[in-house]
């Protein structure tokens, strides 16, 4: 069976408040789950306390069967990349791009490949500072797939791009997902998840609202043909109406 | 990953910011120094038994560093918080630390680049030290490495406790705030000496920096300093490493911290007990004469030196920096006691007849005297042992009075105000701009 990541009853407080409550899921090799829901739903928060950064109030994260406690643990199997982070101004694209081969390990030619696809090779000379917005989003993309780490957990790695842009993009994801990467990332746009996403998971209030695939999502709220933006509506009006009832 | 880091730290306005205002602090220095100097050597070319007053490593060298004592301390944490903060403040450092995995050795890579950032502000010394001995400037080699190893287990030391500030901190703000208030710390140690309002803190002389730093500056290589420096720098570096380990939960950090600090505290206490010195100064000018220390080594038991005189007398600071400096020099395991310093308030509010009191203890004998004079004390040493007083010449140091004016002295007031900063300043804009 191949390697499994489990969520289990994963909750999370900050400053005295819980963010995340009881949040579970699975992830396997190949998945694209995208994390959808309002702003202060808690995606953030539920990323950073997969990858271990920070610490769960309850529940746990397993790999392959095996509880992730340790950094070194959770460093063995995720590559990570946070919400509106840029690669270091102050170093060239090169210097970016050596270090996350020399720490991604990727397999033979990826790093090659992902040059050519997200079209960062050509930054190599520049100083990172100097990129644009996208431009900084693909080095810091790069930065993050560039591995042999067996899942990527990637905050919002679609805000900063154009629909031309992901164009690019979208298909560099889903190569990744096919060659057995699990990957899991946060979308604001539903459009945006709904291209790339084999699983979604709705979050809102810190807490699971609806788990699967976008056939399955449309099932539960029996809308066979909608987008998933009228189905992830659905979903958060139906959990307000029955938290008000 | 060396790279990386390198080009975050020089790559930065401020790492040159901070070299080219600190090559300023230390060539004000050095331009003051020359001038005393100078001054001093017209006196000393009509008085011969004036040269060998004249002794670049106090005049020259010192005076120099000065400028860089107060650079490294105020300016060096600056580079050193903001290698790691950096990071935070970008958001990048949760990523950055799960990529590499291994918290040591992102601690230990951001402070090896942050040393090299830091470097940058021992460039200026070096440069007018060398400029010094162009124009004809004496300079001893030894003695000036002996004083400049001291600055580089400074900058190590200053580099650490900033790297171990951001590690514990969110922000660049916080994390230079809280590092320059520890780098400083050890000012308002040293001011207990001569200020009865923090005599209170004169027992943490230990703890003060420049306790360390003083007899290196005067070219005696002291292995207790340098083992003090060391694990006060590696303590840091534990500290900032427990800092960044953001998978421990938060009383297992605290466990960690508090075992850090017990630990370097107890390593830098034990660093005390290790005397041992080397006179690196030429004609070994830091000892006692040669046939004195022979004899002092053959003396049996151990010697005790026993001072009735406030922290903040004159007469005991010149004790401790000349005469217990040599003796120990000689006798590493020279006994120095102050019953003073047990008293809860400054001696002078009940100084009593015994007040001024030299009691030194040795093969037995005891004697007592009211000098502080090294040579009073010494033969009272080796009365009370009962030896006779060894031959006490010794090979004069010539001295090296020097006067630098006219053109010379117009030449190194532009490299210590204009040339060397803004060589600095050019470096940084070009590196920053490329």
């Amino acid at each position: 069976m191949a390697a499994e990541l489990v969520v289990d009853g994963l909750s999370v407080a900050r400053a005295g408040r819980r963010v995340l409550s009881d949040v579970s899921f699975a992830l396997r090799p190949g998945d694209v789950v995208a994390v959808v829901g309002p702003n202060g739903a808690g995606k953030t928060s539920l990323l950073q306390a997969i990858v271990g950064l920070v610490r769960a109030a309850d529940g746990h994260v397993t790999f392959d069967g095996k509880v992730l406690r340790s950094l070194s643990h959770h460093s063995a199997v995720f590559s990570y990349m946070p919400d509106d982070a840029e690669p270091p101004g102050e170093a060239t694209v090169h210097t970016v791009i050596a270090h996350a081969e020399r720490f991604g390990r990727p397999p033979p030619h990826l790093a090659g490949e992902l040059k050519e696809r997200l079209g960062v090779g050509r930054l190599a000379a520049q100083r990172a500072g100097r990129l644009s917005r996208g431009e900084k989003r693909r080095v810091a993309l790069f930065a993050a797939l560039c591995t042999a780490r067996p899942v990527v957990v990637l905050d919002e790695p679609l805000a900063t791009f154009d629909p031309l842009q992901l164009l690019e993009v979208l298909p560099v994801l889903r190569e990744r997902a096919a060659a057995g990467t699990a990957l899991l990332l946060s979308v604001h746009q539903m459009s945006d998840a709904e291209k790339v996403a084999s699983q979604i998971l709705v979050l809102d209030g810190g807490a699971v609202v609806a788990f699967g695939a976008l056939a399955a999502l449309r099932a539960r709220v029996d809308r066979s043909d909608a987008s998933l933006e009228v189905v992830v509506l659905e979903l958060l009006r139906g959990r307000e109406r029955d938290v008000r009832a | 990953m060396f790279a990386r880091e390198l080009a975050i730290v020089l790559r930065a306005r401020v790492t040159w910011l901070q070299a080219a205002l600190s090559a300023l602090l230390v060539g004000h220095g050095f331009v003051l120094a020359i001038d005393v100097y100078s001054a001093g050597s017209r006196s000393a070319a009509t008085q011969r038994l004036m040269a060998g007053e004249f002794d670049p490593l106090l005049g020259i060298v010192r005076p120099t560093l000065g400028g860089l004592y107060l650079a490294l301390s105020l300016l060096g944490p600056l580079v050193a918080a903001r290698a790691l903060s950096i990071e935070k403040e970008r958001r990048t450092f949760g990523a950055l630390l799960l990529q590499i995995g291994a918290p040591l050795r992102l601690v230990l890579t951001k402070t090896g680049a942050a040393l090299a950032g830091a470097a940058l502000q021992l460039v200026a010394p070096m440069l007018l030290l060398v400029a010094w001995w162009t124009v004809g400037g004496h300079l001893g080699a030894v003695e000036t490495a002996v004083a400049f190893v001291a600055y580089l287990l400074y900058l190590a030391l200053v580099t650490s406790i900033g790297m171990a500030a951001a590690a514990w901190t969110e922000t660049f703000a916080q994390a230079a705030t809280v590092a320059i208030l520890v780098v400083t710390a050890s000012w308002a140690i040293d001011a207990s000496e001569g200020f009865a309002a923090l005599a209170w803190l004169g027992r943490a002389l230990d703890w003060s920096v420049t306790t360390h730093l003083t007899p290196m500056e005067r070219g005696t290589l002291l292995l207790g300093a340098c083992l003090w420096m060391a694990s006060v720098t590696a303590g840091a570096l534990a500290l900032a490493w427990v800092g960044v380990r953001i998978d421990l939960d938060r009383p297992r950090r605290i466990a960690a911290l508090v075992l850090v600090l017990l630990v370097t505290g107890t390593a830098s206490a034990l660093a005390h007990r290790g005397r041992r010195g080397f006179d690196l100064t030429e004609d070994r000018r830091a000892s006692l004469p040669g046939g004195v220390e022979e004899a002092l080594r053959a003396l049996p038991g151990r010697l005790a030196v026993e001072v009735y005189l406030d922290r903040d007398d004159a007469r005991r600071r010149q004790l401790e920096s000349d005469t217990v400096a040599k003796l120990r020099l000689a006798r590493p395991d020279l006994d120095v006691i102050a019953p003073t310093d047990m008293r809860p308030e400054p001696a002078e509010l009940d100084r009593d007849a015994g007040y001024g009191r030299v009691v030194v203890h040795a093969g037995g004998g005891t004697r007592e005297t009211h000098s502080t004079s090294r040579r009073e004390i010494v033969t009272l040493l080796f009365e009370a042992a009962g030896r006779p007083v060894p031959d006490w010449s010794q090979s004069e140091y010539p001295g090296y009075p020097f006067v630098v004016d006219g053109m010379q002295r117009t030449a190194l007031v532009v490299i210590a105000y204009a040339a060397i900063p803004l060589t600095l300043m050019s470096a940084g804009w070009v590196l920053t701009r490329s």
